[in-house]
């Protein structure tokens, strides 16, 4: 089987989701696919800064109802997002329902405005049943953004070292290449779904990193051994097709186990969620990255070198 | 059986026996507590990263306010309308707001250097430093207005974190677990497990301490004119603590000294003593000596910190904070215990249906390293998050991967023609290369997380990096003592496990 064949399919599919990537993590004036204004990317108050009070709620309440409650009460400059009811099934069984209001970076005694208010219509938090704020400093988002993007390009310059040292500097950057595109990709579908991106999203990009790699690596550690025992008139991509098709079910069946046993976290825990979808996106991206972007890259560019070697020869036989 | 695969069979038996041991009753007898510490957004309670407030409070922005307007009415602009800027926190403000007739007027206060980057003022024999940052809004010109970080004592964060903690320890029961650390970028991260709302942290933390001196247990003076507090050694009296008041407190202590000189007068913060010295002398102009005894330098210097943390040394504030109902929290666990054995259950079935014999093998060393994490995450005292669970699960993944990819090897050498044994040494020897370089760059991924990262993500990046280096073990050492032993007796009558259809002739 001659994967290569395909190479141009592999070069459009890689432009294309490269580009509706982009679309949809900074161009898209929409939030998600729908028409709902806003940032193309939800981002959470982790890196908008802000207070997020999931409040429990005795019954089924509505949007307005809650609205209602919250436009009452007066704090300056005080702005809410209509606020969000929603129902999940404890492990008990039974059925809870809580409501999500998100609001500016509140200070303690203007929280405790908010709660008590929301207490006064809705009674407090019965057994069983939780309240759970968690509040960002603008500044504290500010800060998380550029620490966030110091790791990632740390992590990429190592990694980059790392493959250098161990295979050859080509190998490196289509790794890279490779890792790349599944950061950008999962915060595509993040931007496309409309998923909240919270500072979780940094813990599952880092380690879609380190899983995608770790792919890769795996391709081209064969692709190295193969590379000792071709024989001089082999070509290098014949070599590369040769070592997928040897990794190939390797590659399948462990992203298979692992994308299943994150995908029971997934259905079962509701908060981690946005993590779980964020490594489930990036460890399939990772596992095709691995095969159709970066092997490729580093076949395409020693092809190059081979052919020139080539019609350089002729010349100097001259 | 072969002699070192009794062995390794061994210490692999004895490790995960201890290990397990570990992480059951009797290990949480051990630690005291549960043998893994689970995170705050597994158990519940309050996490407040706290900054040093230099925000200005009202009354000197209105000290501010009327300065700068005097200066603008100097540069001959008409006097602004000035109002604070942003939200009332406290008594505090972000700034202040000058609202000028025209544009234009607001253009030339700014260009008169009416708001300078620093300014300074006077205030009772002490200079107070301001930072301002200016901005023109049409008309007006927001002045943001924060105090300078000089103008607070140098250890002022350490300060603060040895008060805090030791109002935390007062606030006693329950709180064993509270945790205070400086996170490295000038604040104070305070992690308060089983409390239920921001207002009882606030209580904790917030509220201010209270000095008082008592003669016969009536308070007789307080600390609020207390000026500085020292220690110093003094030859045959041991270490000593040197306190100086001054004003109003400096009389009253004179006058008290004097009256009750041979009498106890005892230190209590709020309500514990910290000790009660013997009025030797009258105290004049507020400068006194309390000698301790034999007591240690460190004794002393905690008493004296203690004596310092009536009020702590620079206002904090809230800049982030969680907080997750202790019932949340346990069902959060309860839900990541069902997600993990159903997720750990398919890989289990996954790996004995795909490649029988060698999975089943893996399987167990897959029950091996659930047992090793667990264990080395209890001794370690690592703690686990939610984010850290699902690390967990992704190094299972890992972990499995490395036998995937070791079984595949092995798979490839018997189709290659080698039996059963040389091919499973070749097996692993050659996959381990693929595993090493793979895992390595899976531990610079989690290494730039553990350092770039805070709270939660910490907590990943610590499972991801303990999950990789116990699954490269697991595969490595335990699946290979396992395969090894199985196929001791007869090798070659176990080659259609391997899932290699041909069985090679020689």
């Amino acid at each position: 089987m001659n994967i290569f064949k395909y190479r141009n399919i592999y070069l459009g599919i890689f432009i294309t989701t490269m580009i509706l990537s982009v679309v949809f993590v900074f161009v898209n004036p929409h939030n998600g696919w729908g028409t709902k204004p806003g940032s193309p990317l939800n981002l959470g108050i982790d890196f908008t800064g802000g207070t997020k009070i999931y409040f429990p709620v005795p019954r089924a309440v509505s949007s307005d109802e809650v609205m209602a409650v919250l436009k009452k009460i007066d704090l300056p400059d005080f702005k809410v997002n209509p606020p969000q009811p929603n129902q999940y099934i404890d492990s008990t069984g039974v059925t809870r329902y809580q409501v999500l209001v998100y609001t500016r970076f509140l200070n303690d005694t203007e929280q405790e405005t908010v709660v008590k208010a929301l207490e006064a219509k809705f009674g407090p938090a019965g057994t069983g049943q939780g309240l759970d704020i968690s509040r960002v400093d603008p500044l504290i988002g500010k800060e998380l953004v550029e620490n966030a993007m110091k790791a990632v390009v740390v992590a990429l310059v190592l990694m980059l070292i790392y493959i250098w040292f161990r295979f050859e500097l080509i190998s490196g950057v289509a790794a890279i290449v490779a890792l790349f595109h599944d950061c950008l990709l999962v915060l595509g579908v993040f931007g496309l779904f409309g998923v909240e991106v919270n500072s979780t999203i940094i813990a599952a990009l880092l380690t879609i990193l380190g899983y995608s790699i770790n792919d890769t690596i795996v391709v081209f550690d064969r692709i190295r051994e193969n590379v000792k025992y071709k024989t001089k008139d082999t070509p290098f991509v014949e070599v590369v097709n040769d070592s997928i098709l040897q990794t190939f079910r390797r590659s399948l069946n462990t992203s298979f186990t692992t994308v299943i046993a994150i995908l029971a976290f997934y259905l079962i825990v509701p908060n981690i969620q946005e993590l779980c979808f964020a490594l489930i996106v990036g460890i399939t991206s990772g596992t095709y990255s691995s095969i159709f972007v970066a092997s490729p890259i580093w076949a395409i560019y020693k092809d190059y070198q081979e052919k020139k070697a080539l019609t350089r020869k002729p010349a100097a036989a001259r | 059986m072969r002699q070192d695969l009794r062995w390794r069979a061994g210490i692999i038996f004895i490790v995960t026996i201890i290990l397990g041991l570990i992480i059951s009753p009797i290990g949480a007898g051990l630690f005291k507590t549960d043998p893994i510490r689970l995170g705050l957004d597994l158990k519940g309670g309050v996490e407040l990263l706290l900054s040093p407030d230099y925000r200005v409070g009202s009354n000197v922005l209105l000290k501010l306010g009327d300065a700068f307007t005097a200066k603008l009415t100097q540069a001959n602009i008409a006097a602004p309308q000035v109002a604070p800027l942003g939200v009332m926190d406290g008594d505090r403000y972000d700034g202040l707001k000058f609202t000028f007739a025209s544009a234009a007027d607001a253009q030339r206060a700014m260009n008169v250097g009416a708001f300078p980057e620093h300014y300074s003022f006077e205030q009772m024999g002490e200079t107070k430093n301001f930072n301002l940052s200016p901005t023109v809004k049409v008309n007006a010109v927001e002045v943001r207005i924060l105090q300078d970080a000089r103008d607070f004592p140098e250890d002022a964060l350490e300060r603060s974190k040895a008060i805090i903690e030791h109002r935390i320890s007062e606030a006693a029961s329950g709180m064993a677990e509270a945790d205070v650390r400086l996170d490295g970028k000038g604040r104070l991260n305070v992690q308060l497990p089983g409390l239920k709302t921001l207002q009882q942290a606030r209580d904790i933390i917030v509220a201010t301490g209270r000095l008082t001196f008592r003669i016969n247990d009536q308070i007789v003076l307080d600390g609020t004119d207390m000026q500085d507090i020292r220690v110093s050694y003094e030859a045959g009296k041991g270490y000593v603590i040197n306190f100086i008041f001054k004003g109003e407190g400096a009389k009253q202590l004179e006058k008290i000294t004097t009256e009750n000189i041979g009498k106890k007068m005892a230190v209590y913060l709020d309500e514990s003593m910290l000790m009660d010295p013997v009025i030797q002398d009258a105290i004049p102009g507020g400068s006194g000596v309390i000698t301790l005894g034999s007591a240690s330098k460190d004794e002393v210097e905690k008493d004296a910190l203690l004596m310092k943390s009536g009020a702590l040394p620079v206002s904090l504030r809230v800049v982030q904070s969680t907080q997750v109902a202790p019932t949340l929290g346990k069902e959060i666990v309860n839900q990541s215990v069902l997600a993990a054995v159903i997720g750990v259950a398919a890989v289990v079935a996954f790996m004995l249906i795909f490649y029988s014999l060698p999975g089943l093998l893996a399987d167990f060393a897959l029950m091996i390293f659930v047992v090793l994490f667990l264990g080395v995450m209890a001794i370690f005292r690592g703690v686990l998050t939610l984010p850290g669970i699902a690390g967990f699960i992704l190094t299972v993944g890992m972990a499995v991967d490395a036998n995937v990819i070791i079984f595949e090897r092995i798979k490839d050498e018997i189709r290659s023609g080698k039996r059963v044994r040389p091919a499973i040494h070749a097996g692993f020897d050659r996959a381990l290369i693929a595993i090493v370089d793979s895992n390595v760059t899976t531990l610079i991924a989690a290494l730039v997380l553990f350092f770039f990262g805070t709270g939660p993500v910490q907590g990943f990046a610590i499972t991801l990096t303990l999950g990789v280096l116990i699954s490269m073990v697991s595969a490595i050492f335990v699946t290979r003592t396992f395969l090894e032993w199985k196929v001791d007796n007869d090798p070659d009558h176990y080659t259609k496990y391997f899932g290699a259809k041909e069985v090679p002739i020689e």
